[in-house]
């Protein structure tokens, strides 16, 4: 039984760690208006598949406070450089915006990361916003390339400067408690030194 | 059996008669822009009237006018030295202002210039026990609002007791509010009859009986600038600072 729960608990930490080969070549990027879609080279790189857990990120910084019962949940309340400093730590970066973009669009321009059309299924069950659920946990929020929670989790840092602020990507957004899964070109921004409930991370290489 | 405090008693009247005012058309003398269903009453409640539509009024329940004169303001709990302090003598610490919008989590938002003090000035003057980490507001509508003390004492978290360069009117929360610009209003309690020190913050009002989280942080989402005619527009997270 022991060692069934220790192979199990290694399956989960393998999987959280596990990433995404992601294809060079051009992809379609940005709002699809009348200006059209821009056509973007990008090299190859990978991608995690999951964002970065509370026990994960706890692993390293032993700072790191949630709640009980969260390990599994997505990192939050992480400033821009903590995230940098882990993916760094773990011989890897943050994804640029447009890293993140390709990863989460394919290369047929979709909307979500799953195709076209919205899901039935609501984008946050809880009506707070707050994300309140293990990674992976959407099984229909996976991407062309198969990365999970792009759409229906926290958003996440890139790497990429706008303004003086750093963009982050693939949140939820909140319409009087009615909330909209992220689309794939949706853009916020966040001062890097600010740490919110809503806004995590995950690593690029 | 539910027992009948005088203050639930009183409380029970005054909604009993504003229903009435409501039901039966009734106005108080002081027609004109300032008046809604609450003017020339001793009561204050949740108001959409007249000069309200440029920045609504939400309160839990309506109450009696809180007496200036009268009110003082009891910080107690887990702390070394807890006070009792009179609106003076809140007026005597260091003075600061700010503008900040509200935003409603019902989607509005408006925008004041606030005046008041920082919270540290309190925070000091009643030495926190280490482990108090909440704070917990009672207000005299009966809400309940409570946050982290750590929220409480970031920067721009304003103790506030005037508003555009004059006292907090009943309406907008007086004798004292708080303001934390990167919360939603709800976190924002109004009133403020009493503050505590507590290990942890419990669920406020709204986030134990409703859809609302209790950290209350503004998500990214939509916007309805009341002062720029309820345009929709996008807003990122946190504060919102245009």
């Amino acid at each position: 039984m022991v060692a069934i729960l220790i192979s199990l608990n290694s399956l989960e930490t393998a999987l959280a760690s596990e990433m995404i080969e992601i294809p060079a070549g051009p992809f379609q990027e940005g709002v699809p208006n009348e200006e059209g879609l821009k056509t973007i080279e990008l090299g190859h790189f990978s991608i995690d598949r999951f964002e970065v857990t509370n026990q994960e990120f706890a692993n390293w910084n032993k700072n790191h406070s949630s709640h009980p019962e969260t390990e599994a949940h997505p990192a939050t309340q992480v400033t821009w450089q903590e995230a940098n400093d882990y993916c760094i730590a773990h011989n890897k970066r943050l994804p640029s915006s447009n890293e993140w973009e390709k990863a989460a669009r394919g290369l047929d321009g979709r909307i979500y990361p799953w195709g076209n059309k919205k899901l039935k299924k609501k984008a946050h069950p809880f009506h707070s916003g707050i994300v309140k659920r293990k990674v992976g946990l959407n099984k229909k929020d996976v991407s062309y390339f198969g990365v999970r929670d792009m759409a229906s989790s926290v958003w996440e840092w890139t790497a990429t400067d706008r303004e003086d602020k750093k963009i982050i990507r693939g949140g939820l957004w909140n319409h009087h408690l009615d909330y909209e899964y992220g689309k794939t070109f949706d853009i916020a921004l966040a001062a890097p030194e600010r740490r919110f409930i809503f806004l995590g991370f995950r690593c690029a290489r | 059996m539910m027992k009948f405090s005088r203050r639930t008693f009183l409380v029970s009247l005054a909604e009993l008669f504003t229903v009435f005012l409501g039901l039966f058309g009734f106005r108080s003398s002081a027609k004109g822009a300032d008046s809604d269903v609450y003017t020339g009453t001793p009561f204050i409640g949740k108001t959409r009237a007249n000069q309200f539509q440029e920045f609504y009024v939400n309160y839990w329940k309506p109450f009696l006018r809180v007496d200036g004169e009268r009110w003082t303001l009891r910080i107690h709990g887990l702390c070394k030295k807890p006070q009792t302090l009179t609106l003076n003598q809140l007026k005597a610490f260091p003075q600061k202002t700010q503008s900040s919008r509200l935003k409603c989590v019902e989607c509005w938002s408006a925008k004041a210039e606030w005046t008041g003090f920082h919270f540290s000035e309190l925070d000091q003057m009643v030495a926190p026990l280490p482990e108090a980490k909440g704070i917990v507001f009672r207000c005299a509508d009966e809400y309940l609002e409570a946050g982290l003390r750590e929220d409480l004492l970031q920067p721009r978290t304003l103790m506030a007791y005037a508003m555009n360069g004059k006292p907090l009117s009943d309406g907008h929360g007086f004798p004292l509010r708080v303001i934390m610009p990167f919360k939603y209003g709800y976190k924002n309690p109004k009133a403020i009859l009493e503050i505590e020190y507590v290990k942890e913050p419990p669920y406020g009002t709204w986030s134990k009986i409703g859809p609302y989280s209790a950290d209350g942080t503004i998500l990214p989402g939509y916007d309805h600038p009341l002062d720029q005619g309820k345009k929709t527009r996008k807003i990122y997270g946190g504060e919102i600072r245009y």
